[in-house]
């Protein structure tokens, strides 16, 4: 057992567990392609990794955590309708490219911290083209599509997002709107005034389109890089009392907010409207018991969404507490070292994207588990890197290979900000 | 660096909220999923329930009271003695869902279990259809029977249990049902508007007042607070704090004891008994004898109550006579009755004696728990002294059985009903048997009997406790 | 069948999983105190080298000072004791190493020479004295030798 557990490298691993999934998959629906998508995902992990190993792309623990994550999404989404597994694997398969894609633009370009207010720009394009030829799927119009393909703008909004935040935090006072004359007096705004609005703005936006949990995620990311690099803490407060306001304000007057939390505090009132949902999915977690029904043998086809916003209770169905538990342990030590690149890195700009995309994972993982389990009330999102979804998927990709990058021994020796 | 201090606190702050996740899954594992699960939404269970032949319910001795027929979507309860358990055992439908036993024991009864994978493989082999576990009561079939007998046409309860290892052996709620499931179609509509609610499990569900039946519980009371050697001088009727008191009839007692005063059930003596032991005594005994808490059971137990906030003295005295604000269920008025016969000790009531099958097949219980010490030994052998004086010379006297001593205590509880002209009390009796030996308690009571506790209630436990001695 | 390979595999998969998780934090573990290796701690017991260049001037990560514990060799390679990603390096570039409580240097074959007090050595071992100037690549160090306080 010791030897177990002292040779066993983590990528060895992640490879069995693949094997055994896939061929036990492959028992179940008596059909050979699986096997071949299976090979496709061992090989594309194997192969990112020992280059990425080769190359000294940064961090190696980042990647190889996502590749447990990703492998236990692939399986449950095969498990649950193989059509939409096959569709994941080429999206994880176009994922990696894009990944690597990612690393080496952002590594090679060095101006992406003065593009403040072309992050402001695209995304309030992205935004008006939503809002303008979006289509809604399950109540939240943030879907648009051309030539056959889907997107979900407001994901990719995330990573601009963060990027505008770190320029900001970067140079904040090349935030800045001309002074304004009334009569004699000219009133100049603040620039940590501006952020805020514009701040607000995206948040704004996202409710616009009925993503609640977007804009939660959002305000959350917000908050922390605010309390982080915001020197001052009347801003700060300024911002945790306004919160407080609009959530005490949306939970009283706004009905879909007030129906979230309704069904939160108790689900069992109306079972089989808007408590279906939730029921479902503590039906299928208690079901699991602490190891799971097994891989095939649960019923997780009653809840609701569950290749997407749900996958997380399927997972907990036919692994159990334990592999629940396992998953957030995964998400913990990503964070854990997604905090910790943050925290070597002294450049400003790439500690502030680094947090901040840290951040997104973190508080995405918490909402969405936090709402299937009933632990706070439930805001559809995806869980990163397991849920079915190209746009999520490819996003979570971007943000883990610019993580990766900053994460390249390189930006550690760089101090203080760009000029 | 200020920023990095910051980031270790947004840090420990995601700690917390990660961990707060693993910590409700696993609060939910242990704490919540037994009650989510049973939910008649949860479509697995059916999913489940088409598999497999749900197991059988028996007696104590084997006799059986429900079975399956049937395979798959139409598969079907049977309940070959028809009404007699419905209060205990419940039904099982695919209409109305599981109540009762049928509920509480689901998964017993249909076998969900870890081994189960391991079971259906064995099954799968050998071709035998997975079988749910068995379940058997600790209910004796004959007693059971012979209560049901007693009570015909009336409203109101029976529980019979062997005071010393807790095992009810009867226990008869009325009005009953036919819980097979066409019986069921045919008068559910009926059944459920009946204003004689048949399907309140009385025994288990029914508050009443328990009327002069709690004065053995006052009296062990005055007992162990020093009040025990006092004497009263009954006039028929006393006054406290402006209300006057009656004895029952009227009657004039004289100067009594506090023997005599519980055979002849005299109100006035547990009135002043009452207001001498005060508010803080009277909460003490009455959370001592488990009112206002839940006690586990089989099939759920309604808590009995004692609701004052705070008590004046009519209250008290009222409370002595176990009037007012009193409410028990008829199992737990046989469960006080246990402790008197078992040295003061209250067990915890059982329903089913033990599960057998492939992934059952273990005893439920060997030891009974105390749950109460309700008085001490010395206490309760007093108490059982006063009551074999109620029945032998007392209200109880018709409960006499021929060579065998009988301890026992009448009572009438009053209702709605009671202060009209053709005044209809609640009758009440509770008694264990033999004196010096119990191996039975049993409580009665007859709803709107318009007659006494000794007159309609002490025949029927007289009749079942003689059936079990024998 | 599969009901009873599903269920043999669960227990598996969820020990993988463990596994797993329990080797990358052990890895992280072992990560972190081998970085302890540079600490303060550990150079008052060894003999070590202090840079003198600002780190700031160059993109690539360096620490303030490396300690001499034992056999170590510098370059730009992963697989030097210390490695450093000055392009100016060779892979392997010299070799620092202990004898008898003696530190003695010696040029790996480097392309661009290693310079001790500013004049080139050769591949031949040279003894380090403390104070020492080492020059290598873009980067300069001062050998401090702790024995003479001690």
């Amino acid at each position: 057992m010791r030897t177990l557990f002292n040779n066993s490298k983590p990528i060895t691993l992640v490879v069995l567990f693949n094997i055994m999934a896939f061929g036990l998959l492959f028992f179940r629906n008596q059909n050979v392609e699986i096997i071949y998508y299976g090979l496709t995902v061992i090989g594309i992990i194997c192969f990112v990794y020992f280059f990425l190993q080769w190359r000294q792309w940064g961090d190696v623990y980042l990647f190889i955590i996502v590749t447990m994550l990703i492998s236990i999404g692939l399986i449950m989404i095969f498990r649950l309708d193989e059509d939409l597994g096959i569709r994941q694997v080429m999206l994880f398969s176009g994922g990696m490219v894009l990944f690597l894609l990612s690393y080496l633009i952002f590594n090679s370009l060095k101006f992406w911290h003065k593009l403040t207010y072309f992050y402001i720009g695209s995304s309030l394009l992205l935004f008006i083209i939503t809002l303008a030829f979006g289509r809604t799927i399950g109540g939240a119009t943030n879907w648009i599509s051309f030539y056959g393909i889907s997107i979900q703008p407001s994901e990719f909004i995330k990573i601009i997002f963060i990027f505008f935040l770190a320029s900001y935090y970067n140079t904040p006072d090349k935030l800045k709107i001309p002074p304004i004359k009334i009569s004699d007096k000219t009133i100049e705004i603040k620039n940590n005034i501006i952020l805020t609005i514009v701040a607000y703005g995206y948040m704004g936006f996202l409710v616009l389109q009925r993503e609640w949990g977007g804009a939660l995620l959002m305000f959350l990311i917000h908050i922390t890089l605010l309390f982080v690099f915001e020197e001052d803490i009347k801003v700060i407060l300024m911002n945790i009392a306004f919160a407080i306001v609009g959530a005490l304000g949306g939970a009283l007057f706004v009905y879909h907010i007030k129906v979230r939390i309704d069904v939160w505090i108790d689900p069992w009132a109306d079972i089989a409207g808007k408590g279906y949902q939730i029921t479902q999915s503590m039906f299928a977690i208690g079901s699991g018991g602490f190891f799971g029904r097994g891989l095939g043998l649960g019923s997780p086809k009653y809840i609701p969404e569950v290749e997407t916003d749900f996958i997380f209770s399927a997972i907990c169905e036919e692994f159990g507490i334990f592999g629940g538990v396992a998953i957030i342990l995964l998400y913990f030590i990503l964070v854990y070292r997604g905090f910790k690149i943050a925290l070597s890195v002294e450049n400003t700009f790439y500690k502030a994207i680094a947090l901040g995309i840290t951040a997104m994972f973190g508080f995405q993982t918490f909402i969405i588990i936090g709402g299937v389990i009933k632990l706070i009330p439930l805001t559809g999102i995806t869980l990163p890197f397991i849920s079915y979804g190209g746009s999520s998927l490819t996003t979570n990709f971007i943000a883990l290979a610019i993580l990766q990058a900053i994460s390249k021994d390189a930006y550690s020796g760089m101090g203080g900000k760009y000029e | 660096m200020n920023n990095n201090k910051r980031i270790i606190f947004s840090l420990i702050i995601m700690s917390l909220l990660f961990f707060s996740l693993m910590a409700y899954l696993t609060y939910f594992e242990f704490f919540q999923k037994d009650n989510i699960l049973a939910n008649s939404y949860n479509q697995r269970l059916y999913e489940y329930e088409e598999s497999v032949v749900r197991g059988n319910i028996y007696d104590r001795n084997g006799t059986l009271l429900a079975y399956s027929e049937g395979e798959g979507e139409n598969q079907k309860r049977i309940y070959p003695h028809n009404n007699l358990y419905s209060h205990i055992i419940g039904y099982s439908t695919r209409t109305y869902g599981k109540i009762l036993l049928e509920a509480k024991y689901n998964n017993e009864l249909l076998g969900i279990n870890e081994l189960k994978v391991v079971v259906d493989l064995k099954n799968e082999i050998t071709g035998q259809k997975t079988k749910g576990n068995d379940v058997y009561l600790t209910i004796d079939h004959e007693l059971q029977s012979l209560a049901e007998k007693l009570l015909k046409g009336k409203s109101g309860s029976v529980v019979a249990m062997n005071p010393t290892t807790g095992e009810v052996l009867a226990m008869v709620s009325k009005p009953d049902y036919n819980p097979n499931e066409d019986k069921l179609k045919e008068n559910w509509s009926q059944l459920v508007e009946s204003e004689e609610s048949p399907f309140l499990p009385r025994a288990t569900q029914g508050l009443y007042v328990p009327g002069s039946t709690f004065k053995v519980a006052i009296a062990s009371s005055a007992i162990e607070n020093g009040l025990g050697d006092e004497t009263f001088d009954d006039k028929g009727t006393i006054v406290i704090d402006g209300k006057e008191i009656r004895n029952f009839g009227g009657k004039e007692f004289g100067t009594i004891d506090m023997k005599d005063a519980l055979a002849y059930s005299s109100n006035t003596a547990f009135a002043q008994i009452g207001v001498s032991l005060g508010e803080q005594n009277l909460r003490n005994l009455s959370a001592g004898l488990g009112f206002n808490k839940s006690i586990g059971f089989g099939i759920p137990l309604k808590q009995s109550s004692f609701d004052y906030k705070k008590m004046n003295k009519t209250d008290m005295a009222a409370v002595g006579m176990g009037q007012g604000k009193l409410l028990v269920t008829p199992l737990h008025m046989a469960m006080i009755t246990s402790s008197i016969a078992n040295r003061g000790m209250m067990v915890e009531p059982l329903l089913v004696q033990k599960v057998t099958g492939i992934t059952g097949n273990h005893m439920i219980k060997n030891n009974p728990t105390v749950l109460y010490q309700t008085m001490n030994e010395q206490t309760s052998s007093q108490i059982n002294e006063m009551m074999q004086q109620v029945v032998n010379k007392g209200t109880g006297t018709k409960a006499k059985i021929a060579g065998i001593e009988v301890a026992g205590k009448t009572g009438t509880a009053e209702n709605e009903l009671s202060n009209g002209d053709n005044s209809k009390e609640h009758a009440w009796f509770i008694g264990f048997a033999p004196a010096e030996n119990p191996q039975i308690a049993v409580s009665v009571i007859i709803e709107y009997s318009g007659s006494t506790g000794g007159e309609v209630a002490a025949p029927i436990a007289q009749q079942i406790m003689r059936q079990w001695i024998k | 069948m599969y009901e009873l390979i599903a269920t043999i595999f669960k227990y598996i998969f969820t020990l993988i999983i463990y596994v797993f998780i329990f080797s990358i934090i052990r890895m992280i573990y072992l990560d972190i105190r081998s970085m302890k290796g540079y600490s303060k701690k550990g150079i008052e017991a060894y003999p070590y080298l202090k840079l003198i260049n600002r780190r700031e001037k160059f993109d690539f990560k360096l620490f303030e000072s490396y300690i001499l514990d034992e056999d170590k060799s510098i370059g730009r390679s992963n697989r030097n004791e210390i490695s450093i990603q000055d392009p100016y390096l060779s892979s392997e570039h010299v070799r620092i190493y202990i004898e008898e409580d003696i530190c003695l240097i010696k040029d790996l074959g480097s392309t661009n020479g290693t310079f001790l007090n500013d004049e080139q050595i050769e591949e031949e071992s040279v003894v380090l004295n403390d104070g020492d100037r080492i020059h290598i690549g873009q980067l300069d160090f001062i050998f401090v030798s702790k024995d003479e306080e001690e």
